[in-house]
């Protein structure tokens, strides 16, 4: 199939692994699949030393379960990004350890306390949730397929997440500064989470033009805000005054894109901010340490022969 | 030799099992199943796989998720306040619809 007559089918869940697709196409939509799923893999990173900080028993269960989620979606993604037949899954967590693997803003800043999670686990996941789902409708089907199930699961990371905005901003009133405090800390970043405005945006107009992308990014992040303003309010939080944020008459909100740090987004981008350097090799160095259970299983799959396993549940 | 036959209704769907064809060969797998199983229903594309290829896990062999109580992991076990996101709302009703078919009252 030649780029022509691919632009001129892409629509939701058209092309298939059975399809012969031209280069542009499949090196396009694995950078895509592969950026989404090492941001699975790097959010479950930066969230997984919380379960052990959790503040209770339920608590605890729900956010082990949840981070459980993601790196399921990650192994999901990686399985679709491989059917392009550009990168084996191999390759793909190779160049994730190695420094090399792209992903998300949010995922490079450390995650200090518990205040800081519903930052991710409400408004980052929503933010994401709002992506995913009209992702359901992108050109590549196993990449639509494995955002049915990304999204059936999703709903309860971003209730869950707002559960405990709520009960920290019905905590005492140091629990809702420090809560606030995050807040104004993280809101610039979780409005970069849509990238760079459409005109910045290096793979924007190929990736919508093959269907792959289903919205702008302007369009995305004036939906998250649409949904999201509300909603902080509605918990008490104040929207910082930077970046500045337009009402339109029709009561949408806009944001003033001059207000945002794109100087550290793109630093970021390339895997060269200093901070999130942590992130970075905290996953290289997981990596190495678990290289022995990986072995363990492979001896164990080729000499035992395999024995009934406990279902994933 | 037994053929199990997963037919999609069209572009983008899932491949679902929807029966299997006695045949001696692949192509002959073919046949018979665009015959017999894409003929009357809607139908854009047909996988045969032969029956020993397939493994399965029942729940004779391991217990499934569901036995025990993690309403913790639904959505619908937790109270926002206000209008959700429409994934949120989507979300949540695919997962009450899947807890609802669960059965395990």
């Amino acid at each position: 199939m030649d780029l022509n007559t691919v632009k001129e089918r892409a629509g939701p869940r058209e092309f298939s692994p059975a399809d012969d697709l031209p280069r542009e196409y499949r090196e396009a939509a694995t950078r895509m699949i592969e950026f989404h799923a090492n941001s699975e893999i790097m959010g479950a990173y930066l969230e997984r030393p919380f379960i052990r900080q959790a503040p209770s028993i339920d608590r605890k269960l729900a956010f082990s379960a949840k981070v459980q989620d993601e790196i399921g979606h990650g192994q999901l993604l990686y399985r679709a990004a491989e059917s392009l037949g550009v990168k084996t899954r191999e390759e793909m967590l190779d160049d994730l350890a190695n420094g090399d693997g792209k992903f998300l803003n949010c995922f490079h800043y450390p995650l200090k306390s518990w205040v800081e999670i519903p930052m991710i686990s409400f408004f980052v996941d929503g933010a994401a949730m709002r992506r995913q789902a009209t992702l359901r409708r992108t050109s590549w089907e196993p990449y639509a397929h494995a955002m049915d199930k990304v999204c059936f699961e999703e709903g309860f990371h971003v209730k869950h997440g707002e559960d405990i905005l709520k009960e920290l901003m019905t905590g005492s009133r140091a629990e809702q500064q420090r809560t606030q405090e995050a807040f104004e800390e993280w809101w610039p970043r979780i409005i970069q989470f849509f990238g760079p405005t459409d005109d910045k945006s290096t793979h924007h107009d190929f990736a919508a033009s093959v269907g792959l992308k289903q919205q702008s990014n302007d369009e995305l992040r004036d939906a998250f805000l649409d949904q999201y303003i509300p909603k902080a309010r509605k918990h008490g939080l104040e929207i910082p005054d930077e970046p500045r944020i337009r009402e339109r008459d029709d009561g949408t909100y806009a944001v003033e894109e001059g207000d945002l740090d794109w100087d550290e987004f793109f630093t970021i981008a390339k895997n060269d901010y200093e901070p999130g350097l942590g992130q970075i090799n905290g996953r290289k160095q997981a990596q190495e340490a678990v290289q022995w259970v990986r072995e363990t299983i492979e001896d164990d799959a080729t000499t035992a022969g395999g024995h009934a396993p406990q279902a994933a549940d | 030799m037994i053929w199990e036959v997963f037919r999609q209704e069209k572009t983008g769907g899932y491949h679902t099992h929807c029966g299997n064809v006695h045949a001696p060969d692949r192509e002959m797998a073919k046949q018979f199943a665009a015959i017999q199983h894409g003929r009357r229903k809607p139908t854009n594309s047909l996988w045969v796989v032969p029956r020993e290829e397939v493994g399965e896990i029942d729940s004779e062999d391991v217990v499934f998720g569901g036995a025990t109580d993690r309403s913790y992991r639904w959505a619908t076990a937790y109270n926002t306040t206000g209008e959700d996101a429409r994934e949120v709302v989507e979300s949540e009703d695919e997962q009450a619809t899947a807890e609802r078919q669960r059965g395990d009252d």
